[in-house]
């Protein structure tokens, strides 16, 4: 990987981060109608898909999509227009956020309901399969959506016919409210996904381009075994705050789900965290802050240009 | 011919005209094939027939993406009930499809079991019911002409739909009746043309309509017999305008819904025409529904022409042609 590269991959990284921050700060003035997901902290998986993805793969998400559209959209407008409902908007201010698409960048299908684009994706793989067609699919779930039955059900129809499709599992501990030990028993998804003899594989670094090598691998593993392969990537969804009630005079801790983050603040400042739930912060090791903080400052200045 | 063997014979000769295709369901290659209904069905090199495993949601869902991704597919099922398993696909999915215009086509083909009581979980069976959660393009067969029409002109059409077959008439011999008339949609199929009366049947009640025709032929009333292949509310323009000739209607329903699409018919013929006082024979659940009940809409022929007679200015078999 060459520094040219790693610093095309930064830079596509930062113009997502801050691309976040500017929808952030107009959701908290109200601009919004539609729910949208922020996924800040979700970065490092986005950006490794979409640098890895072929012209012939094919990407199908969730609700929580904002990461991979901003990262193949080449105009934030025409996204913010879409998240406004304008008919300039992406999808002709049709689709809103959680059912966002852009079948130019090979973004086939979105869905809201938790576990339903699971299935689609391996509809979308058999028929890849039956036309010989070249590429791969690739669909994003998360810890939530992995607890519906479909998840399961798919999986064993891909294995049973030999689709390549990878399947990524952002695990960000959380569902709405409520964490994973607050409503279920732990699930070892590698073990799940082994007694159906699919690879799996861990991503946990926070790491954009480890993420892309192994994502290349991984990639190529699918397509050459005729497989699906599972990948859980553990994430923090960054953006908490906390809630004063009676009962929690100090605040209750809330994990960001939907809607503006009150406690995200400063465009200016990328960082959201000082440590490694934040990738930013895990990019530190290759560029150093100060020339993070910089490049951040010159993509801010950039995104807002586009929307003035 | 057997109603399912003439259905299995169209199947057939359909899915060879595509280079890319995929049929799949549970048990359609294998052991019965849903009683006849799949067997023997075969596809060019390109296309695929996946014996499925039991997972109705996700095998929506995976008809939904083929579509989507250009293959043309065909979902086989034994039994509707088990379609509610995929109502969020129906739903939700058809939703964000229904925007785009589709490369390819996904037909889900259930097995409307519509013969009798087979335990209260099996007894919705009513496709007017599935259709309407998303307004799906729905369509019953109930003979020779229609299951041609129907399944030559949508099968793999671009587009998503149901077509319905049923339980009730699968070992029976297939019904061959000529047409006089169907429209363009093939929503609306018309046997007989008379001037007396209009018989309009509806879901999978055709061979009721047929019969009571029969019975007033022998008492020289002459009616105009339709069959509404639709599960949804359609422009109901020819059956206005045959009802504005006849001024009588009768309308036959076998469905085991509240929601039926003859409702709507009524308030176009209220509306549009001088009609008489309409007859609707449909099945009767009274008290606790979901309990035995007769194989078959129970109708009383006689009962309905006499009925008729009834009408103080009905002309009986002096009806022309409507």
């Amino acid at each position: 990987m060459t520094m040219e590269f790693k610093k095309e991959v930064l830079h596509k990284f930062l113009r997502l981060r801050m691309a976040q921050l500017i929808i952030n700060e107009m959701y908290k003035k109200g601009a919004f109608k539609v729910p949208i997901h922020l996924a800040l902290g979700h970065e490092a998986i986005a950006i490794a898909i979409s640098t890895v993805m072929g012209p012939h793969d094919q990407l199908v998400l969730n609700h929580r999509n904002i990461h991979y559209n901003l990262a193949k959209v080449h105009s934030l407008k025409s996204e913010i227009d879409e998240y406004l409902l304008k008919e300039e908007g992406l999808a002709g201010g049709q689709l809103g956020s959680m059912n966002l698409i852009n079948e130019g960048q090979g973004i086939v299908y979105s869905s809201s309901i938790l576990g339903n684009n699971l299935s689609v994706a391996a509809g979308f793989a058999m028929a890849k399969s039956i036309k010989k067609d070249e590429g791969i699919v690739m669909v994003v779930t998360g810890d939530g959506a992995m607890e519906e039955g479909t998840f399961y059900e798919s999986m064993v129809f891909e294995k049973s016919n030999g689709l390549p499709i990878l399947i990524i599992v952002e695990n960000n501990q959380w569902s709405l409210g409520t964490k994973i030990e607050e409503r279920r028993c732990p699930i070892d998804i590698g073990k799940l996904v082994g007694a159906l003899g699919i690879p799996f594989e861990q991503l946990s670094s926070n790491d954009t381009y480890e993420y892309i090598e192994k994502l290349t691998a991984l990639k190529a593993q699918a397509l050459n075994e005729k497989t699906p392969v599972c990948i859980e990537v553990p994430l923090t969804t960054l953006g908490w705050w906390r809630q004063k009630t009676d009962e929690f005079p100090e605040g209750k801790f809330i994990n960001y789900h939907a809607g503006p983050s009150p406690s995200v603040n400063e465009q200016e400042d990328p960082y959201l965290a000082r440590s490694s739930e934040d990738p930013l912060f895990v990019l530190e090791k290759y560029f150093g802050e100060e020339t993070i903080r910089k490049l951040a400052g010159n993509t801010l200045a950039l995104l807002k240009k586009e929307l003035a | 011919m057997k109603y399912v063997e003439f259905i299995n014979d169209i199947l057939k000769k359909k899915i060879l005209e595509p280079e890319h295709i995929l049929l799949f369901g549970q048990n359609i290659s294998a052991g019965s094939c849903i009683s006849g209904f799949t067997r023997g069905l075969k596809v060019k090199p390109g296309g695929r027939i996946i014996n499925t495993p039991n997972c109705e949601n996700t095998l929506c869902g995976i008809g939904f993406g083929s579509m989507m991704n250009g293959v043309p597919a065909i979902f086989f099922m034994k039994q509707q009930d088990f379609l509610l398993l995929g109502i969020d696909q129906l739903v939700n999915t058809y939703n964000i499809i229904r925007r785009t215009t589709p490369k390819a086509s996904f037909t889900i083909m259930p097995v409307i079991v519509d013969s009798g009581y087979e335990g209260p979980q099996s007894a919705l069976n009513n496709l007017a019911d599935f259709c309407s959660i998303a307004r799906i393009p729905g369509y019953t067969v109930t003979n020779k002409i229609d299951a041609q029409e129907i399944i030559n002109k949508y099968l793999i059409a671009p587009g998503f739909r149901i077509i319905g077959i049923s339980q009730r008439l699968f070992k029976t011999e297939i019904i061959d009746v000529p047409c006089v008339h169907m429209n363009e949609e093939r929503s609306i199929f018309q046997y007989t043309k008379g001037g007396d009366v209009t018989i309009v049947c509806f879901n999978l009640s055709l061979p009721h309509g047929l019969e009571i025709h029969r019975r007033m032929v022998q008492k020289d009333v002459q009616a105009s017999v339709f069959s509404i292949n639709a599960a949804m509310p359609i422009p109901w323009d020819e059956i206005v305008a045959n009802v504005q000739k006849t001024k009588q209607v009768i309308i036959i329903d076998d469905l085991k819904s509240i929601n039926a699409p003859w409702q709507s018919l009524l308030n176009a013929l209220y509306s549009q025409t001088k009609m008489k006082s309409p007859i609707v024979v449909q099945r009767s659940f009274e008290g606790y529904w979901c309990r035995p009940h007769h194989d078959q809409l129970q109708m009383d022929y006689d009962r309905v022409i006499s009925d008729l007679d009834l009408q103080k200015d009905f002309v009986s078999g002096k009806g022309g042609a409507a």
